[in-house]
């Protein structure tokens, strides 16, 4: 990566290789020319100046974490990004994301007026149209798809600020296929195992008090390199301060470097480490048995379930050796409450994703760190009754992905759908044809869970594909019509509204004028819902929302929130169970349930995938000859959604695959061979090359890559075909709990380029 | 303020203190510095940027540390030595050393004599450009565009010279100081150091 993109400013001549590469000529150097006395007086001036211009407040939108900016404009032009200090979410820092969100507005590349498509599907001919002959067009299309095959034919996807414009139009339609991919393609069994036992989810913005806690066993979070701002603050400040750090991970990550013990541990398996680590804290008496009497249900099942899955047993599942397992776990519990353990974040691993983390969950609940600094802890609204929305009625047909209730996955919130159940649905047409789809801000074909290949068919199958966006991704490419979406940096957004350790509401309005012929996404939605006659849901825009903020809001919150770009609420206790208030959760027997009840019908019926407590299950293996193709986050890229910045692209640009030194010798291969990948169920071979990395930093059997890369739409000028995508190489497993995806059990070959 | 060119001593010792391990490797200073300066896009251009440097330890295990780099200010900066036009200079009230772009031709010879390959050459400018401790923002009441974005809380700015200062509190406190390449007699303003809390 880095290393090996450095050329002339070389990292071999700060480590002392003396004067390398530049050779300039000292000799030829000219006579030393005398400054006249008006540039001695006036050297170094231009340096004491600082035009800081206009501040305008706004939050990032360079991923999903929405870190507190205040953007800085000169003469009309957006000069700089900074942290607002005050928002919680990042406390005035930015990450180089953040930083180069200017680089997102001023790019030549994107999308600079509405377009119709007029060559073949994927080859980026489109003609420039009037948003009145793009909204028509949608009209024209849809229109009879809802007469021939209902309203639930049209799917929706949504990543963004402003989702609750194209979930408002979907829904004014008349379907129920909305969905989030932050759910199945992301967070969703984590969310789940986390629901099932505390009765609520772990949140977007996670409750781990990192900066608090002595000990944090970290199960494959990259906290470090995944850079969402607070996270990575929280943890460098922990560990600054002491805290132990148990990091699992297969991969030695940015967050490994940091730790006490980094185990890396046999991938699919961390589900029989922390069922080790449960069976040590509950053989040797270390749970906190207050806490466990006062607060948890199925303590007793729990320690008979416990029984079989020795340190011994979960050594040999795992590869980390069992006296490990035991000092970890009392080490653990030595320091509890103050301590966490901390589920990855992209639970969309092995398929039994949900049962893992419900494990995880089960740690932390023998701790009794609910609601205790260093621990887990609890999260305030807003106390600010704000206006209700009035929504369309929720449509009468059931759902395309399997989610609801009687359907295949009925704990699946339907808030948020599963988008790889879309996705089949599309392929399969069934359990009916989805034959239109709206993409707002997501890009299937960079980060999905059935493949390209059958990515690509389900496209095949559509008679509409409608994309609201900034910019062209290689899904874009085939729309039929594409709306421009105007950045965060030029457009307002509802009054974002956080619920926290601290809650708050920030601010977003535009710093400059759209650049292009670009509209918010409300605007988008509203002219299309106009063609429907439906534009009366769209009652109130962003602008209007944040203005309103002056019925709710003293005079003086106002004032606030308008100097600061964010209003904090201060008056909240994170930590209750430390001062001694008594706790609730709402879980159907109102404790943390270690033994999840609701699970037991299910059970019974479908076996141990639903078990009420976790059994452990040996994940699927690559065959000889075979490697697991393990991808994560690289922390100069957000998502498949980055990688024509230029600035994040001088940072990385491709995406070596990473191999450990046995393996290589197996195969024959050195560091700095070309290779590529073949995935081993569908021989698909990347059409891009890529260096080789040997690395005891990656386990033996796995490969692995950073995500994001490989893009093939030529729109982009500079991150075409920039690194591999892994898109074409992962597992299109699914969660039988949750319903969502599992990536981490596709098998590529490595073959010399 | 009066500018330049008073032989008086340092009013002020500018320093960048560097918690190594609180370094993450995000890279927000590279992204931050280059946008606020104009530092022209292409790889080879930048005032700051952290390398990550991979290296195994005693017993054979993978290790990664991140080294954030920058101009180091020295007290006996080679590079302001070897200018001809006087267009490399340190700054007497405070240790800042700058190219004044007016002045410089363009000869390099800084940037052969800069032990840490702490400058490039601007070509839309046609100019030596290098980190200037972000004189225009301190001058103002701000901090560095690095350190005021720095993530881990990794880099420290501020005066030696004064002893309620961050950075020589934290210069005090630690339990392990270094520079870069001491040897070569350059006397640099950014330390590395760990801390014990």
């Amino acid at each position: 990566m880095r290393r090996h993109n450095i050329s002339r400013r070389g990292f071999l001549k700060l480590a002392g290789a003396s004067s390398v590469a530049i050779t300039a000529g000292i000799t030829g150097l000219p006579s030393p020319l005398k400054a006249s006395a008006k540039q001695e007086a006036t050297r170094g001036a231009r340096f004491l100046k600082y035009d800081r211009g206009v501040e305008s407040p706004s939050f990032c939108e360079m991923c999903f974490w929405n870190c507190g900016v205040n953007v800085y404009t000169r003469k009309g032009v957006i000069h700089k990004l900074e942290g607002n200090k005050l928002n919680p979410n990042n406390r005035g820092h930015l990450c180089a994301k953040g930083n180069a969100g200017i680089q997102s507005t001023y790019d030549a590349d994107r999308i600079q007026s509405p377009l119709i498509r007029t060559g073949k599907r994927g080859e980026g001919k489109f003609k420039k149209v009037s948003w009145e002959e793009a909204y028509k067009y949608v009209y024209k299309k849809l229109n009879p798809l809802i007469d021939e095959f209902g309203p639930e034919t049209l799917a929706t996807f949504m990543h963004g600020t402003g989702e609750p414009y194209p979930h408002m139009l979907t829904m004014a339609i008349g379907s129920p296929n909305i969905t989030i991919p932050a759910y199945s393609q992301c967070m969703g069994s984590r969310e789940m195992a986390w629901a099932l036992t505390f009765g609520t989810g772990v949140s977007g913005h996670e409750t781990f008090d990192m900066s608090n806690s002595k000990h944090m066993i970290i199960f494959g979070r990259n906290m470090a390199g995944s850079v969402q701002v607070r996270e990575a603050e929280d943890f460098a400040e922990g560990l600054a301060r002491g805290s132990r750090l148990t990091y699992i991970d297969p991969r030695q990550s940015e967050s490994a470097v940091r730790a006490t013990d980094w185990l890396q541990i046999n991938p699919g398996t961390d589900m029989a480490l922390a069922l080790g680590f449960i069976h040590v804290i509950i053989r040797d008496n270390l749970a906190n048995m207050d806490f466990a009497r006062k607060y948890c249900y199925g303590y007793n099942e729990l320690s008979k379930h416990i029984k079989k899955y020795t340190p011994k047993w979960a050594s040999e599942k795992t590869g980390i050796d069992a006296k490990t397992i035991e000092r970890i776990a009392w080490e653990f519990a030595k320091d509890a409450p103050n301590v966490v353990a901390i589920p990855a974040r992209r639970m969309t691993r092995y398929g039994n994703d949900t049962q893992t983390v419900r494990a995880i969950a089960i740690l932390n609940a023998l701790m009794g760190n609910w609601g205790v600094p260093g621990g887990i802890f609890i999260r305030s609204k807003v106390p600010v009754n704000f206006p209700k929305e009035e929504l369309p009625d929720a449509p009468d047909a059931r759902r395309a992905d399997g989610v609801g209730e009687g359907e295949k996955y009925p704990l699946a919130p339907t808030s948020l759908g599963r988008t790889n159940g879309i996705y089949e649905a599309t392929l399969t047409k069934k359990p009916y044809p989805i034959k239109a789809w709206i993409l707002y801000g997501t890009n299937p074909l960079s980060h999905s869970s059935i493949g390209v290949n059958n990515l690509y068919k389900a496209i095949d199958n559509l008679e509409l594909l409608i994309a609201i966006d900034t910019q062209f991704s290689d899904t874009v490419m085939y729309a039929d019509v594409i709306f421009p979406e105007s950045t965060y940096l030029e457009r307002y957004d509802a009054p974002f509204v956080q619920k926290d350790k601290t809650p708050f509401i920030a601010l977003r309005k535009p710093a400059v004028k759209p650049i292009y012929d670009t509209k918010g996404c409300f605007e988008i939605c509203k002219g299309i819902a106009k063609e429907f006659d439906l534009d009366d849901w769209f009652e109130k825009s962003p602008k209007e929302q944040v203005e309103e903020l002056s019925q709710v809001l003293s005079k003086e919150q106002m004032e606030t929130l308008e100097k600061d770009g964010v209003l904090l609420f201060e008056d909240v206790d994170p930590y209750p169970n430390a001062s001694g208030s008594a706790l609730n959760f709402s879980t159907s027997t109102g404790k943390v349930q270690l033994y999840v009840k609701d699970l037991e019908e299910m059970a019974k019926k479908q076996g141990d995938d639903f078990s009420p407590l976790p059994v452990y299950k040996d994940p699927v293996m690559p065959k000889e000859g075979e490697f697991r193709m393990l991808f994560g986050r690289t922390p100069h890229h957000s998502h498949a959604r980055s990688q024509n910045n230029w600035v994040l692209l001088e940072l990385q640009d491709d995406t070596p695959v990473w191999m450990n030194p046995k393996d290589a010798k197996k195969m024959g291969f050195k560091d700095g061979d070309m290779v590529s990948l073949v995935n081993a169920k569908t021989e698909h071979k990347s059409d891009h090359s890529e260096r080789l990395k040997v690395t005891k930093r990656i386990k033996e059997g796995s490969v692995f890559i950073h995500h994001g890369f490989g893009h093939t739409t030529k729109a982009w000028t500079r991150g075409y075909e920039k690194g591999t995508k892994e898109n074409w190489f992962i597992s299109d497993g699914v969660d039988p709990l949750s319903g969502a995806a599992a990536f981490h059990n596709g098998f590529v070959k490595v073959v010399k380029a | 303020m009066s500018l330049i060119h008073k032989k008086t001593k340092k009013q002020k010792n500018l320093a960048m203190v560097i918690v190594g391990d609180r370094c993450i490797g995000c890279d927000a200073c590279y992204v931050s510095c280059k946008t606020d300066w104009d530092v022209p896009a292409m790889k080879e251009a930048f005032r700051t940027k952290v390398f990550e440097v991979e290296g195994e330890d005693v017993h054979g295990n993978p290790t990664i540390g991140f080294l954030p780099t920058l101009c180091n200010h020295c007290d006996n900066a080679p590079c302001v030595d070897v200018c001809p036009t006087g267009a490399s200079f340190k700054r007497d009230e405070d240790g800042i050393v700058l190219v004044e772009p007016d002045m410089c031709i363009g000869c390099k010879a800084c940037m052969v004599a800069c032990p840490y390959d702490a400058r490039y050459y601007n070509e839309e400018e046609q100019t030596v450009d290098k980190c200037t401790f972000c004189l225009p923002r301190i001058s103002n009441g701000l901090d560095p565009a690095c350190v005021a974005t720095c993530v881990g809380e990794s880099r420290n700015f501020g005066d030696l010279n004064d002893t309620n200062s961050n950075v020589s509190k934290m210069l005090k406190d630690a339990t392990s100081v270094y520079k870069l390449k001491e040897d070569e007699g350059t006397s640099p303003n950014v330390y590395y150091v760990t801390l014990n809390y």
